[in-house]
């Protein structure tokens, strides 16, 4: 069912209500982790390796030890812990933790070697220069093909691949063998890195009486970084208290928890006073984890009316230096094999995945993990299968993808599709952009047209069920708590940070939805293990509105029952015939507000008589089940022949999250998802060259999209709520990110087609596509 | 040089800087390589000012100075000598209502992470401050000088006409 949704009158939900959390952001008075350092400590700068592969023989801290406003000078021999790898398992994927600095041997550009304390950050820099470490240079591994050959980066193992499978359904080689047509091509997606304008951020500070660890971070995840940090210094996880106030960006990147900020909490414990990191921008662009980096070579199989057959994949993940957490060496590459089919009906599908280890950063999540570079490759392929076959891209689309009648639709990788609008929003997001009267090649004016579309299904709102359906095994569950203070006051608390979702907006408004009430009187509290329920993967996967969302309306449905059970001794009512309306409790007798409700059942001594727990608390857990959004993203460009520049010159999404519970934000996330959506296609590069070095060190080199590189984009929403989630939420956040950047290849594929140039890989560079004399 | 040179010495001397702030006489006490975003932030406590390039590049850490927007990353604190400072935490008090340039930016959902904003909102300010009726392309292109990684800008230029309509404030030269 796609229903286009008015607000319902007295409900939140729906409502395009303006951020609670703008104000103080706005005010400058957000409070980012270097706002507020904790007194007395102590400023770090990390001396980091300029080699990509190389012996450490020898670190001299003596000068750097004696400079001015020095405390301490630590490496790896000061710095013992337990190793920082990840519990979560795929089996036959090798491990080989990243220390928390680099004692033996370096393996990336940028991999810290040592550690400055000092008491400001520029006297720490002064002292990081005054370290004098002693390399023999080893080879860099930069080609992930050339890898596979090379002498492994990790003495224990036997070889740089750290994982390999395959998989194929059993009618495979025969759909192949029987096909009328095989389109196949090679596609690689180069590294990107997130690049949050807030990097990454860290501090610690040690209590020895207690043995107590409080930690305050940029961070996803706080109680994954709990968990790490306490494994890592042997710490009880109680005894470790991890506080997230405002993040200034994550998309991904601050997921994993990073070598440096164990590294951090070691020298907090060592120093014996607080320690703050921040990380300045060349550190977030060498140091920090990158995203995609994956060759996909594929093939499909179509019958001669263009029917999708059979689709095939090898995917060759680059993982970077270290295999060492659920975000870093096969979660790129593995997650492409399992969408691999996306929105279309293609019964039959086999994959072989590799991930081999190179001397680049580590690979973590970024926005549409994995999914990014497997549905690029896809669409590419399909434009060239169109191509091929004189059909019309939307047509040979619209063929084949998902159709309402094929619902609830299982690919043959194991995803079940519980609802959509495959086809609807395919239709919609054409018509924005009049696909039908753009004409592919040169225009009046010398500049070459294309158009791009790509239909992108995302497995949102993660649970453990749908992790499952991506064959990966991740605790994704949460509990949350919603308690109301006896002036009517409601406080939602959870462990999901926000990293500018509007989760204070969003998360009141379904608490409200339930209470009738005025979301403004929600506080959502979050960003303190010590105090919010156990988020066993944090805020990634676009999943906290269906995870957390559904915990909450379990959670707030039972508080509103014992309300009504105070409702019920107040009015002289039946709780049973008690509704709620515009936050009162009404019973055919009459009705009350909740805040009357909460103060006699905080002071009330006839309600304690009567009731044996008047208690207005109420937890709940959330493990929901699978559930996927769909959309459309389109795109018009051109491009011009002799300079080989790319105008995105008319884009549209259309989307569906199933219920959407404030479309402001949803518009927010997927205007900001299109933009880096078409950074990822044109301009953004995090490479290496192949001595091993990297080409982005500063803004200058890695090229965010601006303003300027982009049209007014038209979006539209439907509405398919899932059927078995609860409220019929659906995440949403990473799909533009999904698909973009594969409209917008396909739409530069298609613009320089007639000048005979095809497009295997983004960022498409424009010196790829400045027309040759003939 | 060794660093018992003299004029090494005289060069890491710290130096108190005499400048007003958001309307505030204020003093400060920096190392000559002091940045001014640095000193907003450490020692006058004003951490609205984000840095998130520390070269130029990114705008957040805009701020007026004597009217004029500049880059605090990129000027030291002891040029801000004598002059006067405006940064985000002055264009509305604490107890007052958001300038008309905030409250379009929170109506046009402008702000996803509040990284940016602050240096975005500071230039806005200084944009509407000089002109009035700013069609798209002008705003995208002033806009341009900014990297927001969150919103896709689209909210922001939609704020930036909208406030360049709500802002009631004297004409200026135009000249931009
Ligand atoms: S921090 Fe000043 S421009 Fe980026
Ligand atoms: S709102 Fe996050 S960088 Fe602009």
């Amino acid at each position: 069912m796609i229903v286009v949704r008015d607000a319902d009158a007295n409900s939140s939900l729906g409502a395009r209500l303006p951020r609670f959390e703008d104000g103080r952001l706005l005010r400058g008075r957000g409070r980012f982790t270097a706002d507020t350092p904790p007194p007395r400590c102590l400023h770090v700068a990390f001396v980091r390796s300029p080699h990509p592969h190389a012996l450490i023989e020898d670190i001299d801290v003596t000068g750097a030890r004696s400079a001015s406003g020095v405390v301490s000078v630590l490496t790896a021999a000061d710095l013992p812990h337990a190793s920082l790898v990840d519990a979560c398992t795929v089996p036959g994927l090798v491990k080989t933790p990243q220390p928390a600095l680099a004692g033996e041997r370096v393996r990336f550009v940028g991999e810290a070697v040592a550690m400055v304390l000092a008491e400001s950050r520029a006297l720490a820099e002064d002292a990081a220069e005054r370290v004098e470490v002693r390399y023999t240079a080893l080879p860099p591994v930069v080609d992930p093909e050339a890898a596979l050959l090379l002498p492994p980066l990790d003495p224990a193992l036997s070889s740089n691949e750290v994982y390999r499978g395959r998989r194929a359904t059993p009618g495979l080689e025969a759909a192949f063998a029987a096909a009328d047509h095989v389109v196949s091509g090679t596609f690689t997606t180069g590294r990107l890195t997130a690049a949050p304008m807030e990097g990454r951020a860290c501090s610690a500070t040690f209590d020895p009486v207690a043995d107590t660890l409080t930690v305050r971070c940029s961070t996803q995840s706080p109680h994954l970084l709990q968990r790490k940090i306490a494994t890592c210094l042997g710490m009880d996880v109680a005894a470790v208290r991890v506080l997230v106030d405002d993040v200034g960006g994550g998309f991904g990147q601050k997921i994993p928890a990073s070598p440096e900020e164990i590294a951090v909490a070691l020298a907090a414990r060592a120093a014996g006073r607080p320690v703050l990191w921040v990380e300045d921008r060349r550190e977030n662009l060498v140091a920090g984890p990158h995203g995609k980096a994956q060759r996909v070579e594929l093939a499909l199989a179509l019958d001669g009316d263009g029917t999708f057959r059979a689709l095939r994949c090898d995917v060759l993940g680059d993982a970077g230096a270290y295999s060492f957490n659920s975000a870093s060496a096969l979660i790129e590459a593995y997650l492409a094999a399992g969408l691999l089919p996306g929105a279309y009906r293609i019964p039959e599908t086999g994959w072989q995945v590799r991930s081999v280890l190179t001397t680049k950063v580590p690979i973590a999540p970024y926005r549409g993990v994995g999914w990014t570079s497997g549905h690029t490759a896809r669409e590419l392929l399909i434009d060239r299968a169109a191509r091929l076959l004189g059909r019309d891209p939307v047509d040979l689309r619209r063929q084949n993808l998902v159709r309402p009648a094929d619902l609830p639709y299982t690919t043959p990788t194991g995803m079940t599709y519980d609802s959509g609008s495959h086809l609807a929003t395919l239709e919609r997001a054409a018509k924005l952009v009049d696909a039908a009267n753009v004409v592919p090649g040169p225009t009046a004016d010398g500049r070459y047209r294309g158009f791009g579309i790509s239909p992108y299904v995302e497995p949102s709102g993660w649970g453990s069920a749908g992790a499952a359906e991506s064959s990966w095994s991740f605790a994704s569950h949460d509990s949350v708590r919603v308690e109301m203070a006896a002036s009517g006051a409601v406080t939602a608390v959870v462990g999901t940070p926000s990293q500018g979702q509007g989760h204070t907006t969003t998360l009141a408004q379904i608490v409200a939805s339930v209470l009738t009430c005025d979301p403004r009187r929600v506080r959502v509290v979050t960003g303190d293990t010590a105090g919010t329920p156990l988020s066993t993967a944090g805020t990634r996967a676009s999943r906290v509105a269906t995870v957390i969302g559904g915990a909450l309306l379990h959670a707030t449905e039972r508080l509103a029952a014992k309300l009504a059970l105070v409702a019920g001794h107040l009015l002289d009512a039946d709780p049973a015939d008690i509704s709620f309306r515009d936050g009162r409790a009404v019973a055919p007798s009459g009705s009350v507000g909740l805040a009357e409700i909460a103060t006699a059942a905080v002071v009330d001594p006839a309600v304690r008589a009567a009731l044996p727990e008047p208690d207005l608390t109420a937890t709940a857990f959330y493990d929901p089940p699978a559930t996927y959004s769909n959309g459309c993203v389109a795109v018009v460009v051109e491009v011009d022949p002799g300079t080989g520049r790319v105008d995105v010159v008319d884009a549209a999404v259309v989307e569906d999250c199933g219920t959407v519970i404030n479309p402001m934000i949803v518009d927010g996330q997927t205007l900001g998802a299109f933009a880096q959506g078409v950074g990822a296609a044109l301009y953004e590069d995090a490479g290496y060259g192949a001595d091993g070095s990297p080409h982005a060190t500063s803004f200058t080199d890695y090229l965010l999209p601006t303003a300027r590189c982009l049209p007014r984009i038209a979006l539209e929403h439907l509405e398919s709520p899932a059927p078995h989630t609860r409220g019929g939420i659906k995440g949403m956040g990473e799909s533009a990110m999904i698909a973009t950047p594969g409209a917008v290849a396909c739409a530069v594929a298609a613009a320089v087609a007639p000048l005979g140039i095809t497009v295997t890989h983004t960022p498409i560079h424009p010196h790829e596509l400045v027309a040759t004399e003939e | 040089m060794s660093p018992d040179d003299p004029l090494v010495r005289r060069a890491a001397d710290p130096i108190t800087v005499a400048l007003t702030v958001n309307d505030r006489p204020s003093r400060m006490t920096v190392e000559p390589r002091t940045s001014l975003a640095d000193a907003l932030r450490d020692e006058l406590g004003l951490t609205g000012t984000h840095v998130a390039c520390e070269q130029g590049v990114c705008g957040a850490c805009t701020v007026e100075v004597d009217g004029e927007a500049v880059r605090a990353c990129l000027l030291l604190a002891v040029q801000a000598d004598g002059t006067e400072v405006r940064t985000v935490e002055g264009l509305a008090a604490p107890d007052e209502p958001l300038h008309p340039i905030q409250q379009a930016f929170t109506d046009h959902h402008a702000l996803q992470c509040g990284f940016c904003t602050p240096g975005l909102v500071m230039t806005v300010h200084h944009l509407l401050a000089e002109r009035h009726g700013v069609d798209d392309g002008e705003i995208r292109t002033v806009v341009s000088g900014h990297l927001c990684r969150c919103t896709g800008y689209q909210g922001i230029v939609d704020a930036v006409r909208h406030a360049d309509r709500t802002w009631d404030r004297p004409i200026g030269d135009g000249s931009g």
